[in-house]
């Protein structure tokens, strides 16, 4: 099964279709949508299963549409990168049956507008697995626009009194750095007539003059930070990633901030290869800014009080030490970053899903508000907690073996300073965690009816709890992502020569 | 010889398995004491059926979990290890039995139990670490799990105690994460099992960060001056958790953690050439005899006794920095000798304060007459700390001369000299209130604490005795401690 050729373009063309018939399908009853999300999504991760079984079996591969050789055809690429279609896949399953329930709650959205969110969702996340799959520079670009407008809504939609503000912030940076993505990808096509990953590789590398090459470098890494919010270019985020609904902050802060990291990761697949330019420079930018960032974003969550503002400030935190593995360029630090992509994703959406049901059944968001809660929702607690010890990265949950490697990797590369750098912050990170199970645990509560609250219906609790015992599974079994990813990155730093 | 042995992990799930029990049987107290008291017992059989082959050189391991190649979880019970398990789960048995009759009717039991019982598994799982990584997941575990019990009262004074706590040790912690990482880069081990992994073509600066992360990290539970600001604030918690973490567990495992560095990452040899190990020496000296001093005016008796834990850790930190092999005995003696006597003091202090409500020294005029058992159990413990033969620390003390002979270093014994002195001077003028002061009003009547509580002091006053007049006899834990030292020193 897992050889059938067509299951590439069929995990990017299912969630697009089935988002484009969602609301057809609702038009008699919106109770459809959400099944029928749920049928389409089950379909994708069925694809995206043979497809990982594949890439770890013979390694990348590739599907020319219509059979037109690249450069002069569409090319769909599958390497080990892309294999965080899975939990995407997976993401989005959880959040689709999470909104089960949580969507009917939200009391400012007209009820008959619920089919769109899910059309919204599986657009985003059909976005994201185009944008994850593709070999062409304009496809990149165009699935980076499918993803970030849905997004765009999907935040304008719990309909909160900021939403719109929360919403139109995001929009104005994630336009400006899809523009950049664009002029860039303009630059390149102009210098190299080619819009193929792999070709404009080779072409830039015969080019006589690298500073058109350059200019788009800098403009394609400007770009990709801000959609991965990096510091200085992450004010949108907290925002955004606090103010939507859980489920689909689960999404953004889990998945579509990734998509940075996994745009990030194909320029220097190309300018590696390409070999024209000294990328040194770059690096060493994105090692001080993704130290910047995980100081920055962990000091920034210790002061907030909304539980889903601070976890939108430890996601600004993680990409950092995403960027900072990716910068330091050594084989370790890549492997670890590159796992940090999958792993930051299963922990914060666990932290997300659980953190949305304790707002679902309580009505506050704020810890004060919350206090004494790990009483009466037991279950949803011990997730965040879980969750909580895999991002402060305590072995052996998911976090730890990231940060070990990221650690390791500048030792590897003699800037000791940014492995201080590193584990320090995530001792922030548990300053604020601490507070938060302070909070749940030991306080005496605020409001004495918060004892009375019952557990998250099972819709919700499932999807956490799985997430949860993943989040300790991927650190029990950390090898097995760690091997999988090394061909990759290996692959990836081989043009220079070690 | 190594020998493949499922008691080496079974030792630390025991207690892992009793703290899920505990929490599953909620407020059925019933099942609570049962589940406690078998798993406590049932894991010193387990470590004590060690004893016999660890003695005659056999090394227990438990293969690696591995995370990732080369990283992951390993055990192993050399003697050192095996050392710190016999105490530790010895503790855990009278502890349990102590704290069931201290904690009667309070509100958070179940809590207590849970995390009490969770804090000795991973007290095991640091003796029998194989490994670097192993060794700092159970001693970022103890962190968390003792954060609760210091918390356990939920007072302001508590949280913000639990803040201070935490502050300390997870920086400390975060210390022993970059030793461990640079260590693994530099030699691509993480091993413990060898007399050291490290070598002098290192560097000195890699040698250096390697050490001063490695010991300053361990040195935050040890609670070596400047880094024992937790310990004094910490004793807001219970008294058996003070008792069992404060001045056993947590304490220990820092102290162990430094053993374990200078012994088994660094070597002797190595340190020896290098030198880091002078610094280390003149801090502990330093600790031993300045803790002592504050110990002096401190009136709270748990405060007191919080200082004087800081000032005998350090007799651990002193040994294992000179370097000597009868240096190292008394550095691996000390935390067996240390932890009873200690021990005893606090259950006493705890028997006091639940028995007639008293916490501060000035308090205790005549309470002799009252509790004659507790205070003589007190006054054993008291002349263990002044370092009287035929008493627990008397062996410490003459080891660590002999060893500070061995290797030249005169001035160790004026520093043992003082510290006697400073013991005798905080600790005698408690035991002269309590049997030569007339007691405030008139009641003389003979009104012990609750059997529980007392039967639990005199054992562990008992085996301050025990330690100090039988070590030479075979099966002693004693003859562990040389098996360490021999194997340190590849004697």
């Amino acid at each position: 099964m897992a050889a059938w050729p067509h299951w590439l373009p069929l995990v990017v063309l299912a969630p697009l279709l089935g988002a484009v018939f969602t609301p057809v399908v609702s038009l008699r009853s919106r109770h459809v949508a959400p099944w029928w999300a749920l049928a389409v999504m089950s379909a994708t991760s069925v694809a995206a299963l043979f497809l990982v079984l594949r890439v770890a079996s013979e390694g990348p591969f590739s599907y020319l549409p219509g059979g037109w050789q690249p450069p002069y055809g569409i090319e769909l690429r599958f390497d080990e990168f892309s294999a965080v279609i899975s939990v995407i896949c997976l993401i989005g399953w959880l959040a689709v049956l999470y909104s089960l329930r949580y969507t009917e709650w939200l009391r400012e959205v007209p009820k008959q507008r619920i089919p769109y969110y899910y059309a919204l969702l599986l657009l985003n996340l059909g976005g994201m697995i185009g944008f994850v799959v593709t070999g062409d520079l304009f496809n990149l670009f165009v699935f980076l626009e499918i993803l970030s407008l849905s997004a765009y809504a999907l935040v304008a939609f719990s309909g909160e009194h900021i939403a719109e503000m929360a919403a139109f912030k995001y929009l104005l940076m994630g336009a400006i750095s899809s523009l950049l993505v664009l002029f860039s990808v303009g630059i390149i096509f102009g210098i190299t007539g080619s819009l193929n990953m792999a070709d404009v590789a080779t072409r830039i590398g015969q080019l006589d003059s690298a500073a058109p090459a350059a200019l788009a470098l800098a403009m394609l890494a400007i770009g990709f930070m801000v959609k991965a919010a990096v510091f200085p270019v992450h004010i949108w985020l907290p925002d955004a990633h606090a103010i939507a609904p859980s489920p689909i902050s689960a999404v953004l802060s889990g998945l579509v901030v990734k998509v940075g990291i996994i745009g990030l990761i194909r320029v220097y697949q190309i300018y590696y290869a390409a070999g024209v330019l000294d990328l040194h420079t770059l690096n060493q930018v994105l090692v001080w800014l993704g130290a910047i960032s995980i100081v920055m974003g962990a000091f920034f969550a210790i002061f907030q009080d909304d539980i889903k503002l601070m976890l939108a400030y430890s996601t600004i935190s993680n990409v950092g030490y995403i960027v900072m593995g990716l910068g330091l360029s050594t084989n370790f630090s890549v492997i670890g970053g590159s796992v940090h992509v999958f792993n930051h994703a299963l922990i914060k959406a666990t932290l997300f899903l659980a953190a949305g049901a304790l707002i679902y059944r309580t009505g506050y968001r704020t810890l004060t508000d919350l206090r004494g809660i790990g009483r009466s929702m037991p279950l949803t607690c011990i997730a965040i907690s879980i969750g909580a010890i895999s991002i402060v990265g305590i072995p052996p949950t998911a976090g730890f073996l990231c940060k070990w490697y990221i650690a390791l990797g500048a030792f590897e590369a003699d800037q000791p300073f940014f492995g201080f750098a590193l584990i320090f912050g995530a001792l922030f990170i548990f300053i604020y965690y601490i507070r938060m199970v302070n909070a749940f645990y030991f306080q005496a509560p605020v409001h004495p009816e918060i004892l009375e609250v019952a557990e998250a219906p099972l819709s919700m609790l499932a999807p956490t709890l799985l997430l949860a015992s993943l989040c300790l599974i991927m650190g029990i079994l950390g090898r097995i992502p760690l091997a999988f990813i090394e061909p990759a990155a290996a692959r990836l730093l081989a043009p220079l020569g070690g | 010889m190594e020998v493949t042995d499922i008691r080496v992990i079974l030792a630390p799930a025991i207690s892992l398995l009793c703290a899920a029990l505990v929490f599953l049987a909620g407020s059925n107290k019933h099942w609570r004491r049962f589940w406690m008291l078998s798993a406590a017992t049932l894991k010193l059989g387990v470590v004590m059926s060690m004893l016999p082959g660890s003695l005659q050189g056999t090394v227990y391991t438990w293969g690696m979990i591995e995370f990732t190649p080369g990283i992951g979880l390993a055990f192993r019970a050399d003697a050192l290890g095996m050392f710190f398990a016999v105490v530790s789960s010895t503790l855990w048995v009278i502890t349990t039995i102590y704290a069931i009759g201290y904690m009667t009717g309070d509100e958070h039991r179940v809590r207590f139990f849970g995390f009490f019982a969770l804090c000795v598994s991973t007290t095991v799982g640091l003796a029998f670490a194989e490994n670097l990584l192993t060794f700092f997941l159970f001693y970022e575990m103890l962190t968390i799990c003792t954060y609760p019990l210091v918390i356990h009262d939920e007072t302001p004074d508590a949280l913000k105690a639990g803040r201070k706590y935490l502050t300390y040790t997870l920086i400390g912690g975060a210390f022993i994460m970059v030793g461990s990482v640079i260590v693994y880069d530099a030699t691509g081990t993480l091993s413990l099992g060898h007399p050291g992994i490290l070598s002098a073509e290192l560097g000195t600066r890699t040698l250096l960060l390697i050490f001063v992360s490695l010991v300053g990290g361990f040195a935050v539970k040890a609670a070596v001056m400047p880094l024992h600001g937790w310990l004094p604030s910490a004793m807001v918690a219970p008294t058996p958790v003070s008792a069992l973490l404060h001045a056993v567990a947590v304490v220990k495992a820092g102290a162990f953690g430094i053993l374990r560095t200078v012994y088994n990452v660094f070597g002797v040899d190595l340190l020896e050439d290098i030198g880091f190990a002078v610094p280390l020496m003149w801090i502990a000296a330093f600790t031993i005899l300045a803790a002592s001093l504050v110990a002096i005016f401190q009136d709270n008796i748990k405060r007191r006794l919080a200082f004087s834990t800081i000032s005998q850790l350090s007799y651990i930190v002193l040994g294992a920095a000179l370097l000597t092999p009868f240096a190292a005995t008394a550095a691996i003696v000390h935390i067996a000798n240390q932890a009873f006597a200690k021990i005893t003091m606090f259950f006493v202090a705890g028997a006091i304060q639940r028995t007639t409500g008293k916490t501060n020294v000035h308090e205790l005029a005549g309470i002799g007459y009252r509790m004659p058992w507790t205070m003589g159990a007190f006054t054993v413990a008291a002349l263990s700390f002044i370092g009287m033969p035929l008493f627990a620390g008397f062996i410490t003390k003459w080891y660590l001369s002999l060893g500070a002979l061995e290797s030249g270093e005169y001035w160790v014994l004026a520093v043992m000299i003082a510290s006697s002195l400073f013991n005798a001077a905080y600790f005698l003028p408690i035991v002269y209130l309590a049997f030569f002061k007339a007691p405030p009003g008139t009641q003389l009547r003979v009104a012990e604490a609750r059997p529980t509580l007392l039967i639990s002091t005199l054992v562990a006053a008992a085996y301050v005795i025990v330690l100090g007049t039988t070590a030479e006899v075979p099966g002693m834990p004693f003859s562990l401690a040389q098996a360490a030292v021999h194997f340190v020193f590849g004697m």
